[in-house]
């Protein structure tokens, strides 16, 4: 057996099973995410992906806090973390959205974006984390 | 029908993250989140030149390209990065300012330069 270089650390990356676990997660994530901007279409303010990036961030947060305590061992991070609930979110749409917001709306739609969103994320993903027991 | 190609490629996104991400941090060898930033700035960058150039945004490529971003980049793990950097330290300020002021740019210069 060879002995482990930092090249071969980095080609674990490329293990067929791992990139099979991000892939399927990243379709049911974006699945997802597809479905809640469908349901929360709207002109202007950008609700649906408000939502997402929400809901995802407290998810995430919630996750993190059950697979640290070992309350959730089973099923991969890959799949549930970077696959299902990395997609379900998005932040190219946020940022393109904070410039159309701040040129068709001004400077209070983008303010009341980013607060929402960021202030918005934080707190959840830190919700998620006490609920699932853990004090960042 | 059309739907079904961005959740694919959304699919295809998130295998594109996972290794830009993780090769980025491991070239690093800094545990600040470095690989999620570089991944959201590009991803918003493309997004934005792909607004910016004026396509038509129901066309089937385009709506993959969206789709593709949208499973690239990603705002839920941004969160839970920064609050593992300790929720009020100087670290997790500067990761929340970089990536957001950043983001814009990048979305900024994609629209101007498409």
């Amino acid at each position: 057996m060879p002995p482990r270089t930092p090249q071969t650390a980095e080609r674990r990356h490329n293990r067929p099973v791992p990139l099979a676990a991000v892939a399927l997660g990243g379709l049911l994530g974006s699945a997802a995410r597809i479905g809640v901007a469908a349901v929360f279409a709207s002109e202007g303010f950008p609700v649906a992906v408000l939502v997402v990036n929400l809901l995802g961030s407290f998810l995430l947060g919630l996750y993190v806090a059950l697979r640290q305590r070992a309350v959730v061992r089973r099923g991969s991070p890959r799949f549930w973390a970077i696959g299902v609930l990395g997609s379900f979110t998005t932040f190219a749409t946020f940022s393109v959205d904070l410039i159309r917001l701040g040129t068709e709306n001004g400077v209070i739609s983008i303010a009341a974006y980013v607060v929402t969103s960021v202030l918005g994320g934080l707190s959840v993903a830190l919700l998620g984390m006490r609920i699932g027991g853990l004090r960042p | 029908m059309i739907q079904l190609l961005a959740i694919l490629f959304g699919s295809l996104g998130a295998v594109l993250r996972y290794l830009v991400s993780g090769l980025v941090q491991e070239r690093v060898r800094h545990d600040f989140p470095v690989g999620t930033l570089a991944v959201n700035l590009v991803g918003a960058f493309a997004l934005g030149l792909l607004v910016g150039s004026g396509a038509d945004l129901e066309s089937p490529v385009i709506v993959s390209l969206v789709g593709l971003l949208g499973g690239f980049t990603t705002f839920s793990t941004w969160m839970v990065e920064t609050l593992g950097l300790g929720p009020w330290s100087v670290r997790a300020a500067m990761n929340l300012v970089v990536m957001l002021l950043g983001g814009v740019l990048a979305a900024a210069v994609g629209f101007i330069v498409s």
